[in-house]
This record gives structure tokens, C-alpha cells and sequence, in this order.
């Protein structure tokens, strides 16, 4: 299991570990049911900090060496690099979440991704009746007035962070000013964009594939909006990652290890795409209900780890003035 | 030049009557004071003048107009009153200088006459100087004499005062109150004044009001309502008073303590009379005839004194004017030498 | 009582207060200290350019907005409620202190859930206003109370209609008392984060908050969080010229006359009007949408942990008022005694304090008290962040209580051979103990209702009301923030509605 590698001498020995703390910038809602299950299953407990992914990272990056979290589970790949830059990771020995294809993972092994979150254009099937193939097609008249995106939103961000990475920024700034001369709505949270298709405010918007599913989870009914990805190979079908890293500061390195190798099993991959409907990294796993496969969608090859100087973009969104 | 007509006048509060039926008039010019106890809504009456309560019923009247009907008022911004409110109540955000010239209104006055008059008023309540101090500057007698100021500055037909001058020193208080009615009455200003003071009452009204329960009891001149008194209690709100145990007789005389007349006569009515402690004689022509009694205390106050006497179970309290050379212990022989005033009992107003 | 006892306390006395400005400095110097990791350049051009001034610019517009919009209604309402005869008028109160037990948060979701595209700038201005309307009626009110009567009944003798009374006797008189709670409301605007953030305008707390977000820079962070300060040190500043410009000599009274109410029809109406409009778009709303999302969409409430939360919201909150009042004492005894020029600064910097966004102060504490070992992360040192946060307001209500004990009073009980501690415990204590009181019970109201400090300092596994409001709502689930919201202003309106008794409104504050 090689528990050792990595591990200082004073790092206590997985069966000494009697809790472990854990923060947690995935909701509780979710991700408690994944925990309760490996408490139950290696007999350790879990002390469990939930909060903003983005806060919890300002946190750990504030309390450096002194953090009294073993475990950090983020929502987002940016926040993970920030903490890797910082040296506050450990790097993880390689038979550690051995599952997870590269491309999910960090370079230096920091942080590993646990799910996929795939960016998706949500529609009104019955409004919609050209899909766009594109990003760029968002910027045609035909859907004028008609698109919604959340700016200030973390994963569109991230996005638009690869699309400079993918596209350059001369490519980004023209395509975000189409944007805007074609009448794009601003929201301040993808579920209100879900929301706003469903009232019929908007047509498309750009969002995160699991929206859909919380949405009509929180309103408990049906919603008239549909997944759509782009052509595969689209910037816009880019696949981000909820994902997780070992702190440095640790004392029980070895079961926080022990820990993401559960998330990462099979099993629990399996249960991360019926129970919350988002994807699972591991090749040939199944997709969340009606959508396509994590190799159907065909996502562009990005640096994840590049996600993280989001300033950037920041500040290009703030000269278009999408900020 | 206004007179004030008060007519069954009747003002509830909290579904408690305060004023019942109260009828008070005041003629043009004249000074009134409201002589009562503490609670018989004098406070109530003079707020009922100044149009800041609405009684519900009743009317008043300031001279020909009418400007209270029942429960219809004219507003109290409308009449043209003098206030002075029991504690003062300056502004405290306003100097001396600006409190007094509150009431003047700038569209009328001008600066000039504005100054003037505040000047005038200053020197009237000997205050000549302090037009910058601040009202928390000042002590109670003076934040007094300024509220007087700013009430008399406006030159009101009716001015109301609510024990105005209770705060103030003995000598300041006649000094004071002989200017502001020297003022008042040289622009023929009505005025109520509520004071407990009996001398006060006496010394400053053309008439006197005598309050009780929310109405008035009794009014006349100070020599009415001193020397005529229609009850016991009236006098003795009006002044020292001696009320003695007295029997009408069937021949018609009054038997009481000091009445040297022996008459055998059936009593025929139980009542008291009222005396004033001046209305007393005591001399040392000791007779067998003559009401005797020793001499228990002397209260000496320059002017007169007052004699407290033993006389049979009774002590009585006798002014004599000073200078005198009587003393503790000695016998002296009384003498009544007023009127008689007879009140039966059951048969008198409170 | 001998000067060297005098000295000896006076010197014991500075020094406390000294720490308390100290502690209340923490946060300031942990915004120097990451401000000081860019170079001087970026610091430059990160205040000067364009985005820093536009979002600059927004937040003065939206205080200044606020702040008038409080005051004038804020004064109208509260002059209606005590001086227009109104039919149950002790229980008119009510509606309009209640907003004080809902968060800001919960009033924009509220808002939005009625109308969707409730955004923007006049949205903003709007919920803040709501939220900050009662502080302004509260302390207003109390100054109207101080006004004797008998000075309005002079003031209508002489000749002036009620609009000329209440212009040139009662306004003089109350204007400070209404600039301080514009001070408060302002304050509270400037640090707001959950509605302005929910409502798309970028104010400077959701700028710093994006600058955590979007590089995880905090020293950006940092430098534009001194923007705030020195936006409320100015702010503090204008309102203190407007407050000494206000007499304050108290005749000390004896008794004061309770003038008669108002009776003219058109002014009862419009009060009337005022007053429920405002308790429905305030109170009744909100309470309607969290029954309806809640009802529409219901899943089984877990009790356990919605008593679990309501418990450690009441206990941290309790403990973190009572903190506040400790800390709050010494600059309290200070200031109520002749003001030096110490006291003042100390004041200040207690004050603008107050304007610093929860997550500022979050993170302060972090980066102290992690190095701090088994204290970090427990019950108490988030009862430390709440004092810390609300200071502000515990040392207002300090300070004013016992302005109100007279001079004469303490000097009469000194002559009975009293030394100071007895003075304090028989003399003083008993006469501004219930405004004091009060001050400690705003705090805790407002304790109740924290987020973000709360978020990062609590210990893990501690919930409160508020940390599962956010829990539920960050994944979109309203249905399931509904109880939580509910209980939470539930519990909060007992306090409040404490507080906004006549006896005991006046004295919390002035």
C-alpha cells in the first residue's frame, strides 16, 4: 500500500489514526454521504469543515504550516494549484489514486482530480432549435439577447482562462466583446441561469453539466432545460475537476491517502455519477444520466494546473466589462 | 386688552375627569390667581387655555372669541398665549438671547427691533449680559426668569404662569414678581398665575381662584376670599386660620371657646367657626370674666409674631404686631374681636 | 479619594483601554502586513487604476444613497410614531425594529425569489436600507423621547404650527442622535457583503472578496480593504463634524411633561401608511416567501440539528456579547468622564473598525490565531471575532449609558465617603446598567446573524444557524434553508422586540 513513501517519521501509522480532519470545499450534501461511508469502513473520524472552496483556500493559505487540516477536498482545480504553488502539499507517492488518468492529475502529483465537471450550454429544447457547434457561434445574431453567463462564477473563469490559454487573448477579448454586443445576461450564479431558461428569460447558458439536475432537485420538479456539449474538441467542452491534496503540514498523511484512494475507487466513482450526477475520471466509467461519455465529449487537452492564475482573466473580464 | 371667560368647562384624560364643570372669569387686564393643592388640575386648566389640550366640554372665551367649543379648538399656535411652564423648559440648543427672542417672528420684527426687545426683556429679569450663555449654563432661578422673558417678549394679550417664581429667592421673588407685574399691568396684560403661595396669591391678584377637584370653589378679590371664605378649607388656603368647635344657640348667639358671653340656651346646631389668628387680642387685664390662657410658644418674625396659647384643651395660634413684651409662661386674657364666621355642619361646600 | 490612588487608576484605566484599541487593531495590522508583500509599484497601480475607482466610486454612491434614504425615513417614522396619536401605537414599534433579526442575505433571497430579476444598484440600496432602517427608528426615537415635552407646548404657545416646532426646537435636538445612527447604518453598508454580492454590484467588500477568489492574492486583497478603511475613516470623520455641531448640554430633568399627541387625520394616515408598508416589505415578505419556498418544496425538517444550530447560535453569540461589554468597558468609563483627546483617537479606531467586511476579519484571526495552537478554532475565539466585529456598537451604547449618570450624582455619592469601586457598584452601575444591557443585546442580535468570520472560525463540526442557511443555499436548496431562516428570525425577534420598548429603547442608545 505503501504507506511509507512520503511519509516523515513523525507521521502517525494508519491503524494509530483515530480522526482526521478534513476541509471540505465540496457541499456537504454531496460529499458527506462518500465520508460517512469510508468512517464507517476504516473506523477513523472524520472532523469535517465545510465552506467555500475559494475561502477554505485563502484559510489554508493563511494558516500555512499551522493548518489542523490533513485533507483538502475543493471544488475546483484553480484552488488546488494555489495551494500547490504555495508548498503546502504533499506530493503524492504514485500508487496513490493510481485510477486517475494524468491529465486529471498535477504535474508534480500535488493534488489529484476526483470528479469531472464538464462546462456544457444549457438550452430550452423547445426554443433552441439550432444548437450552437461552437463558442463561438454564441456570438452570431441568431442568438441575440438569449445567452446567460455568471462572470463572476469561479468555473466560468475558468473556462475563459483556457480559452486565452487555447485561443490566445486577443482571441478571448474579441469573442467576450461579441458577446456582449450581442446582448449576453449577467447572473450571479449558474443556478440562476438554469433558473432563467426554465422561465423562459434566457434560451442558452453557459454552465456547469450538474446544474440542471440541482435545480430541478431545489425547485422539485421538472425544468424545461437540456444539457448541450459543442462539437467535441470545443474549448467549450471543457472538463474541470473537483479534486483533493494532502497537506504537508499533516501528521496522518498515510490515511488521508488511504481516504482518496476510497474517492477514487471504483465504487465510489461509480456512486459520485448516480448520486450527484457528475462525472467519473476513471476510463470507461459511465456517464451521469442522459449525457455522453467523458471520452464522447471530446474536451480539449489543458493544462488544469494553469487554471489557477485566474487573475488574468480577471482582468480581461474586467476590461470588457463582463466584471 | 382681552378678558378670559371660562365656562363649565370640562377636560377628561384617560376616561378620568380632571377638570369638572369649571367656570372661571377674568376681566380685561386683570391678574387671577389659582390657589389649590397639588392634583387639582391647575396645570390641566392652564393647558386648556394655552389650546394644548381639548377638554369635551365647555367653552372658553378671549374676550369676544371663541376659542374653545366642546371638544373644537382653536390650535394653541393660533392663540396668541403666554406660557411659562412649571419647569421652565428652555431650549437647549438655543442661547439666552435666542430662547427669549423665540416667540418674535422674524417675518414682522426686524433684526434691530429684535435686539431691542431682547435687550428690554434682559434688563427686565436683571440679566443684562447673559444674551450668549447657554441655558445648561444657567442656575434654576435664572433659567426661570428667562422662560418668563421669552413668554413676555411676544407682548401676549393672556399671559399663563405656572408657579413661575417657587425656584427663586425670597428677596428676588418680590423683587422679581413686583416688575413683572409693573409690566404686565402697564400693557393691561390678563394673567393667570397658579402659585401655592398663599401671600403670593393675596399680594399679586385683582381675584383670586380657589381650586379643588377640578373646579373652582371659590373666587373673588383677596379681600373676599380672606375675609369670606365659604368653607373652612377655603380659609385656611387663603391664610392662617384658627377653626374652632361652635354651637349655634336657640336664642341666636354662637357659643364657642372664646365668646365670654354664658348663655344657657339650648344648642340648636353643631358647626365650626373660622378665626384669623390677627382677629385675636391678648392683654393682661385678667378677669373672672375674661377667657384665660398661659402663653406655650412664641415664634418671633420681626414684624409680628405668633403666640401659641393654651386655653382650656384648646391651642390656639395668636398674631400679635411686634414690638411686644409678653412671655413663655405667662397668663394672658383673650379677646375676639372679629367676625363671626359660622359654618353648620353638613351644610357647607368643601 | 488621595491622587495617587487617583493617578494609579487613571494611568490602569488608559492602559486598558490602550489594549482593547490594540486588539481592535489586529485586523489592521494583518491588512498591513499582507499589503506589504507586493511591491510599491503594484500597490499604486492597483489603487489607481480604473477598476479600483469605479468600484470606489459605487460604494461611496451606495452609502451616501443608504445613509440619506435612512435618515429621512428614518426620522419621518420615527417622529410619527412619537408624536401622532395612533390607534395600539406601542405595538407599531414593533414591525419596524423586527428587520433587525433577518440578515441581509436572507432578505435579497427573499427578494429575488419574489422577483427574479431583482438586481442592481437600486436593488442594493434598497435591501440595505431595509436592514438598516431600524437602527436609525431606534436611536431616533430615543432622542425624541429626551425632548421635554413642555418646550413643544412653549414653543406652540408662542405662535409656531407643529411643522415650525418640530423643525426649529425638536430637530436641533435630535440631530445627533439621528447622525449616529447614520454612522451605524453607514458603516453597515460599506461592509455588507451578502446582499450587495447576490445583487451583482461590485462594492469594495465584493472586490476584495474577488481578489481571494480570482488569483488567491491576499495582499490585493489587502491594499483595497485600506481603500475601505480610508473610506471610513473619512466617513467616521464627516459624521462626528455633524454630531459636535448638535448641542449637547443636558438640563438635567426631573420629570418631563408628556405633551399631547397629534390628532390630525392626514398625518395619521400617512404614518400609519408609512409604518405598514414598511413592516410588509420588511417583515411580512420575507416570513411569506420562506413559508412558501419551504411549503412548496417540503422535506423532512431534522429537528436535531435545527436545535443543535439554534443552541450554538444563542451560546457563541451570548458569549461573544458579553466579550464585547468587557472590552468595551474601560473606553465606556473613559469617554463618559471629560474627553481626552486619547479616548477619542481610541474611539475612532474602534469605529472604523466596524466597516471591515467579516471575511477581513476572518482572516485576521486565522493568521493569528492558527499560530495560536489549541485555541484556534474553538467556541470562544469565534466569540473573540464577534466582539472584535461588533465593538463598534457595544462601545456606542457604553459610552452613552453612562453619559447619562450626572455629574452631581457621582459627586454627591462620593462625599458619603464612597470610594470609586462603591460608587460604581451602587451609584453608577445601577443607572446605566439597562442601557448597557441593551448595547450587549444588540451585539448578541447581531453575532446571531454572521457568516463569513464564522465560516473560518468556528470549530469544525460547530454550526449555526447561519452556517446551515449557507449550506443549503450555496447548493440552491431554499426549500431547505427555509426552517433555518425561519428560526433564526423567530429567535432574533425576542431580543428585538425587547429592545424596541419605549422604557427601554432610550436607553440603549443616547
Amino acid at each position: 500500500m505503501g504507506l511509507l513513501v512520503g511519509c516523515s517519521s513523525s507521521n502517525e501509522q494508519t491503524q494509530d489514526v483515530t480522526n482526521l480532519t478534513i476541509y471540505s470545499g465540496r457541499s456537504e450534501e454531496f460529499i458527506a454521504p462518500f465520508l460517512v461511508e469510508w468512517e464507517t469502513q476504516s473506523g477513523i473520524k472524520l472532523n469535517i469543515r465545510y465552506g467555500d472552496s475559494a475561502e477554505l483556500t485563502a484559510q489554508i493559505l493563511e494558516e500555512g504550516s499551522n493548518s489542523p487540516a490533513d485533507l483538502f477536498l475543493s471544488q475546483d482545480a484553480g484552488s488546488l494549484g494555489a495551494i500547490s504553488e504555495a508548498g503546502l502539499f504533499i506530493s503524492l507517492p504514485s500508487d496513490v489514486a493510481q485510477s486517475i488518468p494524468a491529465q486529471f492529475v498535477s504535474v508534480n502529483r500535488n493534488w489529484i482530480g476526483v470528479t469531472g465537471r464538464a462546462r456544457v450550454f444549457a438550452y430550452a429544447p423547445d426554443r433552441v432549435k439550432t444548437l450552437p457547434q461552437s463558442v463561438a457561434d454564441l456570438t452570431k445574431p441568431l442568438y441575440k439577447n438569449q445567452i446567460g453567463i455568471a462572470p463572476t462564477n469561479a468555473s466560468f473563469q475558468a473556462f475563459v482562462t483556457a480559452l486565452i490559454q487555447n485561443k490566445g487573448e486577443k482571441f478571448a477579448k474579441s469573442w467576450l466583446q461579441g458577446l456582449t454586443a450581442n446582448g449576453v445576461k449577467i447572473y450571479q450564479k449558474n443556478s440562476a441561469i438554469v433558473e432563467a431558461i426554465d422561465k423562459g428569460e434566457i434560451s442558452i447558458g453557459l454552465v456547469n453539466h450538474y446544474y440542471l439536475w440541482e435545480v430541478s432537485k431545489g425547485l422539485g420538479r421538472s425544468i424545461n432545460v437540456k444539457n448541450g456539449f459543442f462539437t467535441p474538441g470545443d474549448i467549450g467542452n471543457l472538463i474541470n475537476v473537483s479534486g483533493a491534496g494532502v497537506l504537508a503540514s499533516s501528521k496522518k498523511q498515510g490515511a488521508a491517502q488511504d481516504l482518496i484512494n476510497y474517492l477514487t475507487s471504483a465504487p465510489a466513482q461509480q456512486k459520485f455519477v448516480t448520486d450527484t450526477h457528475e462525472y467519473s475520471l476513471i476510463d470507461g466509467a459511465n456517464a451521469p444520466a442522459e449525457l455522453p461519455r467523458l471520452d464522447q465529449i471530446g474536451a480539449p487537452s489543458i493544462d488544469l494546473g494553469k487554471l489557477k492564475s485566474i487573475k488574468r482573466t480577471q482582468d480581461l473580464l474586467i476590461e470588457v466589462g463582463l466584471l | 386688552m382681552t378678558s378670559l371667560e371660562i365656562s363649565h368647562l370640562r377636560v377628561s384624560f384617560n376616561k378620568k375627569v380632571i377638570l369638572d364643570d369649571l367656570s372661571l372669569s377674568v376681566a380685561e387686564g386683570q391678574i387671577a390667581a389659582l390657589l389649590g393643592p397639588s392634583g387639582c388640575g391647575k396645570t390641566t386648566l392652564l393647558r386648556s387655555i394655552a389650546g394644548l389640550i381639548a377638554p369635551s366640554d365647555g367653552t372658553i372665551r378671549f374676550g369676544k372669541q371663541l376659542v374653545s367649543l366642546s371638544s373644537l379648538v382653536l390650535p394653541s399656535h393660533k392663540r396668541k398665549i403666554g406660557y411659562v411652564p412649571q419647569e421652565g423648559a428652555l431650549f437647549p440648543h438655543l442661547n439666552v438671547a435666542d430662547n427669549i427672542a423665540f416667540g418674535l417672528d422674524r417675518a414682522v420684527f426686524t433684526k434691530d427691533q429684535i435686539r431691542q426687545i431682547t435687550k428690554e426683556m434682559l434688563s427686565l429679569i436683571g440679566m443684562e449680559g447673559f444674551d450668549n450663555r447657554a441655558p445648561n449654563q444657567l442656575s434654576g432661578g435664572q433659567q426661570t426668569r428667562v422662560a418668563l422673558a421669552r413668554a413676555l417678549a411676544i407682548k401676549p394679550a393672556i399671559v399663563l404662569f405656572d408657579e413661575p417664581f417657587s425656584a427663586l429667592d425670597a428677596q428676588l421673588r418680590t423683587d422679581l414678581r413686583a416688575d413683572v407685574i409693573d409690566l404686565l399691568r402697564a400693557h393691561n396684560t390678563t394673567a393667570i398665575l397658579v402659585t401655592h403661595d398663599r401671600e403670593e396669591a393675596l399680594v399679586s391678584a385683582d381675584t383670586v381662584a380657589l381650586m379643588r377637584e377640578g373646579k373652582i370653589i371659590q373666587q373673588g378679590s383677596p379681600e373676599q376670599v380672606y375675609s369670606s371664605p365659604i368653607s373652612p378649607a377655603i380659609a385656611i388656603s387663603t391664610g392662617d386660620a384658627l377653626v374652632l368647635r361652635a354651637f349655634k344657640l336657640s336664642d341666636g348667639t354662637t357659643s364657642y371657646i372664646l365668646n365670654t358671653q354664658k348663655s344657657l340656651a339650648q344648642s340648636v346646631e353643631t358647626g365650626h367657626i373660622v378665626i384669623r389668628p390677627e382677629e385675636i387680642k391678648i392683654h393682661r387685664n385678667l378677669s373672672s370674666n375674661s377667657i384665660n390662657g398661659r402663653i406655650a410658644k412664641i415664634d418671633y418674625y420681626g414684624h409680628d409674631a405668633m403666640i401659641g396659647i393654651n386655653v382650656e384643651h384648646e391651642y390656639l395660634q395668636v398674631r400679635i404686631p411686634g414690638p411686644f413684651d409678653f412671655s413663655i409662661g405667662e397668663q394672658v386674657a383673650l379677646e375676639h374681636i372679629g367676625p363671626l364666621r359660622f359654618f353648620a355642619d353638613g351644610k357647607t361646600a368643601i | 479619594m488621595n491622587t495617587r490612588m487617583q493617578r494609579a487608576l487613571k494611568l490602569s484605566l488608559n492602559s486598558a483601554v490602550g489594549m482593547v484599541a490594540a486588539l481592535s487593531m489586529i485586523p489592521l495590522v494583518y491588512l498591513f502586513v499582507r499589503a506589504s508583500d507586493k511591491p510599491m509599484g503594484e500597490i499604486v497601480q492597483l489603487l489607481v487604476r480604473q477598476k479600483t475607482l469605479d468600484v470606489l466610486t459605487t460604494t461611496i454612491l451606495m452609502v451616501v444613497c443608504v445613509v440619506a434614504i435612512t435618515l429621512f425615513f428614518g426620522v419621518a417614522i420615527a417622529s410619527g410614531l412619537h408624536f401622532v396619536h395612533l390607534p395600539l401605537r406601542r405595538l407599531l414599534i414593533i414591525p419596524t425594529v423586527l428587520p433587525l433579526a433577518i440578515p441581509s442575505y436572507v432578505f435579497t433571497y427573499t427578494w429575488i425569489a419574489l422577483v427574479p430579476s431583482f438586481s442592481g444598484f437600486a436593488a442594493a440600496v434598497f435591501i440595505l436600507s431595509l436592514t438598516t432602517l431600524p437602527y436609525i427608528i431606534l436611536v431616533t426615537l430615543a432622542g425624541l423621547r429626551s425632548v421635554d415635552g413642555s418646550q413643544i407646548e412653549v414653543a406652540r404657545s408662542l405662535g409656531l404650527n407643529y411643522r415650525q416646532t418640530f423643525f426649529r426646537v425638536v430637530f436641533p435636538q435630535i440631530r445627533g442622535h439621528a447622525s449616529a445612527g447614520a454612522l451605524l447604518a453607514g458603516l453597515y453598508a460599506m461592509s455588507d457583503f451578502g446582499a450587495v454580492s447576490l445583487l451583482n454590484v461590485e462594492t469594495l467588500t465584493v472586490s476584495i472578496q474577488n481578489m481571494y477568489r480570482a488569483s488567491y492574492d491576499r495582499s490585493a486583497a489587502a491594499v483595497i480593504s485600506f481603500v475601505l478603511i480610508a473610506f471610513a475613516v473619512l466617513f467616521v470623520i464627516a459624521e462626528e463634524s455633524i454630531k459636535t455641531k448638535s448641542p449637547d448640554g443636558q438640563i438635567v430633568k426631573t420629570f418631563s411633561t408628556k405633551h399631547a399627541l397629534i390628532r390630525k387625520r392626514p398625518l395619521q394616515v400617512t404614518v400609519m401608511f408609512a409604518v405598514i408598508t414598511f413592516g410588509v416589505v420588511a417583515v411580512v415578505i420575507p416570513f411569506y416567501v420562506l413559508l412558501t419556498r419551504f411549503f412548496s418544496n417540503p422535506v423532512g425538517i431534522d429537528w436535531r440539528s435545527l436545535l443543535t444550530a439554534t443552541i450554538s447560535t444563542i451560546t457563541v453569540a451570548a458569549i461573544g456579547a458579553i466579550i464585547a461589554l468587557v472590552l468595551s468597558a474601560p473606553l465606556g468609563v473613559l469617554l463618559s468622564g471629560k474627553v481626552t483627546s486619547f479616548g477619542r483617537i481610541a474611539e475612532r479606531t474602534i469605529v472604523v473598525g466596524a466597516a471591515l467586511p467579516g471575511v477581513v476579519v476572518g482572516l485576521a484571526l486565522v493568521s493569528i490565531g492558527s499560530k495560536l495552537g489549541a485555541l484556534y478554532q474553538t467556541t470562544l475565539l469565534l466569540a473573540f471575532a464577534y466582539a472584535l466585529l461588533f465593538l463598534a456598537k457595544s462601545v456606542a451604547s457604553m459610552t452613552s449609558s453612562l453619559a447619562r449618570v450626572p455629574n452631581g450624582v457621582k459627586e454627591v455619592a462620593a462625599t458619603f465617603g464612597m470610594n470609586q469601586w462603591s460608587v460604581v457598584r451602587k451609584v453608577i452601575a445601577p443607572i446605566a446598567a439597562p442601557g448597557i444591557g441593551l448595547g450587549t443585546i444588540l451585539v448578541f442580535l447581531t453575532a446571531m446573524k454572521e457568516l463569513p468570520a464564522t465560516l473560518m472560525l468556528r470549530p469544525t463540526g460547530f454550526e449555526t444557524l447561519a452556517t446551515q442557511i449557507w449550506s443549503s443555499t450555496s447548493i440552491n436548496r431554499f426549500n431547505e434553508a427555509a426552517p433555518f431562516a425561519l428560526i433564526l428570525v423567530l429567535v432574533a425577534a425576542i431580543p428585538s422586540f425587547y429592545i424596541s420598548r419605549p422604557d427601554k429603547a432610550d436607553r440603549a442608545f443616547i
